[in-house]
């Protein structure tokens, strides 16, 4: 069962072709690593998905149901399938670290205040920050940051985790954390699209490996083969670059 | 210096600043819902509401506070709406202060990182919820400042509507003058009055930063 069908995707910035006619799908439950150089349109894509920006042309289709972006409510209940974590971070600078993860269960979902507290303590176990439920943001570490948007886009339940490119603002003794934690997603069986340049992590965390560039998927396959025996010579080039 | 004649006329001038406090609260009250509302149109996509909006700033903005209040309290009733002048002095300076305050809102709104939107929108919140528990909250955080400013000119410019007859401070002080002849007494004793209480919206706004101010 496909939990994510992306069919003939086609976005243009002014006269910019960012995706031309792109094919991607997800599996339930499979990790995919998106690589591939800048202005590859990996981004663009994941941010069409859940409607950060529109899509000129095409279908996306969540859960066997096709997203409409002319209906408001259909955008909101196909897009909170999903969750996002921002390569800033994005948390809310004025609400404390439990604040930012039990806002939008409350505030979208309706959900009951005393319910979502419990889920929320859960999460910041599961992310290792559970001391630093009543800090502020500004108060943590960028590795820090990105655990709490982990968390705070868990807290919605989403059946898929979009990633866009989690650890390109960290210092890179912090990476590692947030990798960890994402690893530990993956291995309970969460759908993930993760756009990122961390070689290590696509090796050995992904069930498949895209290469994207010029709004267009290059190759893709299983990271042993991507990695060890890339077919084509623009993938070559680029990981020869990278690795 | 005649003493006696400030002891005389403070129980007056006292009575006139209650009223110049009202005026402020009420219009600040007043003036920053509109301000918000005005605020949220300009930076709607809607081309019409955004223009409408904008005429209002225009007009309000670009036109003395004084010829304003003339056409409320002297215009209108030729019109059939007639105000007493506490209704043409609130209203006047309430529409006048919206056009300001919703500049300055809106400033704050697209100063916010465009990031915080997108969490949001990614996070389910429709634009009310976005506003609401995201947006507006940071941004009454950065436009503090500039809305303490808006707060102490509004106070101050309250002075003007004496000029529709409202007796407020300024107006009580005039009027003691021109009974009494004591110039030096009675405007000294007032602009230490507006001086009171522009110093207590200072402190009060000072507070307010440092309490909002603990997140950062």
């Amino acid at each position: 069962m496909y939990m994510i069908q992306a069919m003939n995707l086609s976005k243009k910035f002014n006269d910019n072709n960012v995706l031309k006619n792109l094919n991607i799908n997800v599996k339930k439950g499979e990790v995919l690593v998106i690589i591939g150089p800048s202005g590859s349109g990996k981004s663009t894509f994941l941010r069409c998905l859940n409607n950060l920006e529109k899509i000129d042309q095409g279908n996306i289709v969540i859960e066997n149901e096709i997203l409409d972006i002319k209906d408001k409510k259909n955008i909101i209940k196909l897009t909170t399938k999903m969750g996002m974590v921002f390569q800033n971070f994005n948390l809310f600078p004025h609400m404390t670290v439990m604040e930012n993860i039990i806002q939008a269960p409350i505030t979208v979902k309706k959900e009951n205040k005393e319910e979502v507290l419990k889920r929320a303590e859960i999460l910041l176990e599961k992310v290792g920050l559970k001391d630093k439920k009543d800090s502020y943001p500004s108060k943590l570490s960028g590795g820090q940051k990105q655990r709490v948007a982990i968390a705070r886009a868990l807290a919605m339940n989403p059946d898929i985790m979009l990633f866009d490119e989690p650890t390109s603002a960290l210092d890179p003794e912090l990476v590692g954390e947030v990798l960890n934690v994402m690893k530990d997603l993956a291995k309970e069986g969460m759908t993930m699209i993760v756009v990122t340049h961390e070689m290590g992590f696509a090796k050995e965390v992904a069930d498949r490996v895209i290469f994207m560039e010029d709004g267009n998927v290059v190759e893709e396959g299983k990271p042993e083969v991507i990695f060890s025996s890339p077919q084509q010579l623009r993938t070559k080039a680029f990981l020869k670059k990278v690795i | 210096m005649d003493t006696n004649i400030i002891l005389n006329t403070l129980p007056i001038l006292l009575k006139g600043s209650l009223i110049t406090l009202q005026l402020t609260v009420l219009t600040i009250i007043i003036g920053s819902t509109l301000g918000i509302i005005l605020a949220l149109l300009k930076i709607s996509e809607n081309k019409i509401v955004y223009s409408l909006a904008s005429l209002y700033t225009w007009i309000f903005r670009g036109t003395p506070l004084l010829l304003q209040l003339f056409f409320l309290y002297y215009g209108l009733p030729l019109v059939g709406i007639k105000m007493t002048p506490f209704q043409a002095a609130l209203i006047g300076l309430s529409l006048n202060c919206g056009a300001y305050m919703a500049e300055i809102i809106r400033g704050g709104i697209i100063s916010i990182d465009k990031g915080q939107f997108e969490a949001a929108k990614a996070l389910g919140f429709n634009y009310i919820q976005t506003m609401k528990k995201i947006i507006l909250p940071q941004t009454f955080r950065r436009i503090i400042p500039p809305i303490g400013n808006e707060f102490i000119t509004i106070l101050k410019e309250t002075s003007i509507v004496s000029s529709i007859t409202m007796v407020e401070l300024m107006r009580a002080a005039q009027q003691m003058y021109s009974t009494t002849f004591k110039p030096i007494e009675i405007f000294l004793s007032a602009g230490c009055i507006y001086l009171a209480m522009t110093t207590i919206f200072t402190c009060i706004f000072s507070v307010v930063e440092k309490q909002v101010a603990k997140y950062e």
